[in-house]
């Protein structure tokens, strides 16, 4: 029986594809995260020694979805904070919240993305669970 | 919708407009190329362009065409001044991604048995690899001059010369620049890249003049035969994404505000007389000056290391830019329609530019031959140079094909790769190959790319863009 929650890389000629499920939309961005953290690093494993808070807003489900793997996808890149938890929630189509992680970090990043994209993006709820496909541009 | 094709001729085959389709879409292709590509959903990509207002002519696509965002990588197309629109996803994430080509008086013989050497040289001279970074980062000042000015800020800095400028692509300095539209997120991200090569797909190329088509044109544009080549392939980096990231969000917005329809949200747009297309244009602008600004900067690296390694000066042994190409970019060009010289915004994501003979923006040292075309294969066959021809001019708005183009998945190269010597196997064909990152040598094997000299035989059986000369690698320098 598939866990309730998870992601799964989707095999893709050019970049990378990414299914994702989670009972609740909160839930999904932050596997979202994750599984971003965890394609950047290869797996790695991280320590959780650093917090910021979140304010990202969008304009519908899927916005909310690529805008927040692209402020993850920045945190890695560029501030070297890898995400290792979130708790999250969906305010009049932001998210808001607070993000866990290990700083300084860059040297764990081991693969370049470019962005989380719209290309046959999807963000449904299906019997109960949210379910989505994102594109990632690699 | 499935998507209708119809053959034209030996290359060219039609998307009907239907539906919501202003013009039909027009792709070159082989017929065994077609078996691929209705596999994937670039026709229907190709299709989707049709419908955006003020589209010229047709949607058009190139032979190494393959999906994309919004547009097809290989996707071109133009757009009236006065009713078309200006769309980020018609030009891409890495803003004026590139090729940058060098020749040199060396030959192969003057590096027989030295290639370990000075493939680990060029590896140490250009900063490649994931998140790399150059030697010093920019202070705010230094990048908004690199913003405005590209290749001209790198020539007063002293990573070139004139000479060099005056084969590239828009003299690589790209008008209309104003850095006050890039985000603070995106100059963040710009500061500590200038003059690194990135990771993936990118690459710096030392090859070898293998092959020539076209004696008159290898000769205007310095190549020959068993000659030293070097390519640089590499864009605006996380300058350039962040830039698109940014200006995607805000088109999207402009595609509520103005009423047009989007069969995808990656096609997001506004008209091109618009504040918002005006606001974009002035910031991908920034980010084709970043890129030719660093592609130059690579440059001047290579050079550098080249002159120690033989001991002589870079002038001495010749080390001429060629040109500089763009294959993601939108710009607004003079092209003939229905007859009369028009001013229409061109868009060319994952295309390059192919100008013909005698056209003003041609150097004009390669005038009467028509401009080069670089499109790089894999780092495990060859490359090709063209020349720009009139029929290009007339059929395709001076377009061109960029590359080879992937067919098989990173996950799927990794394990055709896993447990192989991959290094071992390109050496044994003659191939250096350096990179920090074995996992990005897996990736980019070269049966992961489609053979480049088809992609390029229908250019030039066509006539769109006519082969020069053949290259093929010895040494490579992977992100």
């Amino acid at each position: 029986m598939r866990p309730t929650r998870g992601h799964r890389q989707v095999d893709h000629t050019a970049d990378l594809a990414l299914d994702l499920w989670a009972p609740t939309e909160a839930e999904l961005l932050e596997e979202a995260g994750l599984a971003m953290v965890a394609i950047l690093t290869e797996g790695a494993v991280l320590a959780s020694n650093g917090a910021c808070d979140i304010r990202i807003d969008a304009v519908d489900r899927e916005d909310r979805l690529v805008q927040w793997m692209n402020e993850v996808l920045y945190w890695a890149t560029v501030q070297g904070f890898l995400l290792t938890s979130a708790e999250l929630a969906v305010e009049h189509d932001a998210v808001v919240g607070r993000a866990y992680g290990q700083t300084a970090a860059l040297a764990e990043v081991r693969t370049e993305l470019k962005s989380a994209t719209y290309h046959d993006l999807r963000v449904v709820v299906e019997d109960g669970a949210w379910r989505a496909r994102v594109v990632i541009d690699v | 919708m499935k998507v209708k094709l119809r053959q034209l001729d030996e290359h060219r085959w039609e998307i009907p407009a239907e539906g919501g389709m202003r013009v039909p879409g027009r792709i070159y292709a082989s017929e065994a190329m077609v078996r691929d590509i209705r596999q994937d959903q670039s026709p229907q990509q190709v299709a989707n362009v049709a419908h955006l207002p003020g589209i010229i002519d047709c949607a058009l696509a190139m032979p190494d065409m393959h999906w994309g965002y919004g547009f097809p990588i290989g996707g071109v197309a133009a757009f009236d001044a006065e009713e078309g629109v200006l769309s980020p996803g018609g030009v891409g994430y890495d803003i004026n991604c590139g090729v940058r080509l060098l020749r040199s008086d060396l030959t192969r013989s003057d590096v027989h048995g030295r290639l370990e050497d000075l493939s680990l040289v060029l590896h140490r001279a250009v900063p490649s690899g994931v998140g790399s970074k150059a030697a010093r980062a920019l202070n705010d000042r230094e990048l908004d001059d690199v913003l405005v000015k590209g290749v001209d800020w790198a020539i007063r800095e002293g990573f070139g010369t004139r000479a060099d400028r005056e084969v590239l692509e828009e003299k690589g300095r790209m008008a209309g620049a104003d850095p006050s539209q890039v985000s603070a997120r995106a100059k963040e991200r710009g500061r500590p890249q200038l003059g690194s090569l990135g990771s993936g797909n990118h690459f710096c190329e030392l090859g070898y003049v293998a092959e020539i088509y076209d004696e008159p044109a290898a000769e205007a544009y310095g190549l020959k035969k068993d000659a030293l080549t070097v390519m640089i392939h590499s864009g605006s980096r996380g300058f350039g994404y962040q830039v698109c990231d940014d200006w995607i969000r805000a088109m999207v917005q402009a595609s509520k505000k103005y009423g047009i329809r989007l069969p995808d949200r990656q096609l997001c747009a506004a008209p091109l007389s618009s504040p918002e297309a005006q606001a974009y244009f002035q910031a991908m602008a920034c980010a084709i000056n970043y890129a030719f600004a660093n592609r130059q900067v690579m440059t001047h690296q290579v050079r550098t290391a080249m002159s120690k390694f033989f001991g002589a000066s870079d002038r001495s042994l010749g080390l001429r830019s060629v040109y500089d190409v763009c294959h993601n970019i939108a710009k607004w060009e003079t092209h003939r329609v229905d007859g009369v010289e028009q001013r229409v915004c061109v868009h060319r994501k994952g295309a390059t530019r192919a100008f013909g003979p005698g056209h003003p923006d041609v150097p004009e040292r390669y005038r009467s031959v028509g401009q080069p075309v670089l499109v790089p294969g894999d780092m495990g066959r060859y490359s090709f140079i063209l020349k720009g021809t009139e029929r290009a001019m007339s059929e395709t708005f001076g377009s061109s094909c960029h590359g080879a183009g992937r067919h098989m998945s990173r996950s799927a190269a990794k394990k055709a790769a896993a447990g192989r010597p991959i290094f071992k196997e390109l050496q044994d064909q003659g191939i250096w190959v350096r990179s920090d990152r074995k996992a990005t040598v897996a990736e980019e094997i070269p049966e992961a790319y489609k053979d480049v000299s088809d992609v390029v035989e229908v250019m030039d059986r066509a006539e769109v863009a006519k082969k020069v000369a053949k290259l093929i690698p010895l040494a490579v320098v992977k992100g």
